[in-house]
């Protein structure tokens, strides 16, 4: 190395202001004078903008599935911890079936005939069905984290196992052939809280008890912004008002 | 993923995010990920250089920030907070990975051996992956450094804190690693042609 030239390191202290002042002077002084090493300090200057031009890379597809499956079964586990040191004192509703998932779709158009709206609000669904489950809506619960005027539903038992990657086309399916119209019972207080928490207060079209990826959860959907679009959730077995525990959220499907 | 917007959730700051996730909304820390999630990657990706290793490292962060996000305090921006976490999850990783001991900094040695596999399905320009290449050559603190401050634009003092260490380290890793890049990234100038252009050994420079 020729000791009279500077080298990328000095060069790189002096950009940087880490040199102190009689160097950094002699350093000045010299870069005045000499080409080589004024092309050496220009060299440094093309390394930061080399590294701001390369381009960001997006996150693959898989991986961030990946992460989003992993944080809402952290959400999951987390819901019951929450749950016990911040609403002490509120009433908890146990779990009454265990082995159950559900599937609720809320929104939906005039073809789902399956689920009982009680409720006035439904310009389009709650005729297609008698209401069937009056009497659920006096149970509604003991905290009013539901909706009051939220109109019961029934909950459907399709059988599925919703899959992350099918969970829009199973959904899709599943309302166009009301196939849970098979075997339907009235939502639970607990559940209804659920649903409504999760849709924020838009009432069902479809509440399917089934598995997602081959473990009981409750799947949610409500319609989405676009006509002929769903929204569709996912959400454990435990699923409550105030702990919904999303596993899976679809907009617009 | 395109499906994933959330209109109403969108305007939300982070930090209220953050407080909704803290106080039990289901939705608010997947929608913070999701807005954060591809500065996120390219820092974990670009800092640890395998992709494999880097997913990892990135769900490891998310997790650990779903898990701290309660005890986040508000001094810092939403997003330094979720670097630091980041980075220590790929510090983490290549701490527990590393078939060699911790590289020193300031050494001089060459890293042939962590040359990477490389290549990364992503990028199609092959300006990337020599800039990859060439990071990988520095000592973890440099390039983790290089990458916040040159790479993703953050300045000096924010690097700092998501780093936890003072301004003045920032400064020295950044130089450090800078000095040591420039050789290696020679043919990317165009402003060089009328020396050994595409000279894949830099015989030209002086050293």
């Amino acid at each position: 190395m020729n000791p009279a030239h500077l080298d990328y390191d000095v060069l790189a202290d002096l950009a940087e202001g880490l040199l102190e002042d009689d160097e950094a002077a002699s350093v000045s002084a010299h870069l005045d004078t000499c080409a080589e090493c004024r092309d050496l300090s220009a060299d440094l200057a093309d390394v930061s903008r080399i590294l701001a031009e390369a381009p960001v890379p997006s996150m693959p597809a898989e991986l961030a599935e990946r992460i989003d499956t992993a944080i809402a079964a952290e959400s999951l586990n987390t819901a019951t911890v929450v749950s016990m040191e911040q609403r002490r004192g509120r009433r908890h509703w146990r779990i009454l079936s265990a082995a159950a998932a559900a599937v609720i779709v809320v929104g939906g158009g005039a073809a789902v005939g399956s689920i009982a709206l009680d409720g006035a609000d439904s310009e389009d669904g709650a005729a297609a069905t008698p209401p069937q489950d009056s009497s659920a809506s006096a149970e509604v619960g003991p905290k009013a984290a539901v909706p009051s005027p939220a109109p019961a539903f029934n909950v459907a038992r399709s059988g599925t196992d919703y899959r992350a990657g099918e969970l829009g086309s199973q959904v899709a399916e599943l309302l166009d052939s009301r196939r849970q119209a098979a075997a339907a019972d009235p939502a639970g207080p607990r559940l209804r809280g659920c649903v409504y928490a999760v849709t924020q207060g838009k009432a069902p079209d479809l509440v399917d008890e089934a598995a997602y990826e081959g473990k009981p959860a409750y799947v949610i959907a409500a319609r989405g912004d676009e006509s002929g679009k769903w929204n569709v959730w996912v959400v454990g077995p435990d699923c409550s008002a105030g702990d919904p525990g999303v596993l899976k959220t679809l907009k617009n499907t | 993923m395109t499906s994933v917007s959330m209109r109403r959730v969108d305007e939300v700051p982070d930090k209220e995010l953050l407080a909704r996730h803290a106080q039990g909304d289901p939705h608010a820390f997947a929608e913070l990920v999701h807005r954060h999630r591809d500065r996120m990657w390219a820092v974990a990706l670009r800092t640890i250089g395998d992709p494999e290793e880097a997913a990892d490292a990135l769900q490891d962060a998310c997790l650990s920030a779903f898990r701290a996000a309660a005890r986040f305090r508000g001094d810092a921006a939403v997003t330094t907070w979720l670097h630091r976490i980041v980075v220590n999850a790929c510090l983490d990783r290549i701490r527990r990975k590393s078939v060699r001991p911790a590289t020193p900094m300031g050494d001089d040695a060459t890293f042939d051996a962590v040359a990477p596999k490389m290549p990364d399905p992503t990028d199609a320009h092959g300006v990337s992956l020599d800039v990859s290449t060439a990071l990988q050559q520095l000592p973890y603190e440099q390039r983790a450094a290089l990458v916040l401050v040159d790479m993703m634009g953050y300045s000096v003092d924010d690097a700092a804190q998501v780093m936890e260490v003072p301004p003045g380290t920032i400064k020295s890793r950044c130089a450090r690693g800078r000095a040591r890049l420039a050789p290696l990234l020679v043919h990317h100038r165009n402003r060089r042609e009328h020396k050994n252009v595409g000279g894949v050994e830099g015989g030209g420079m002086p050293k």
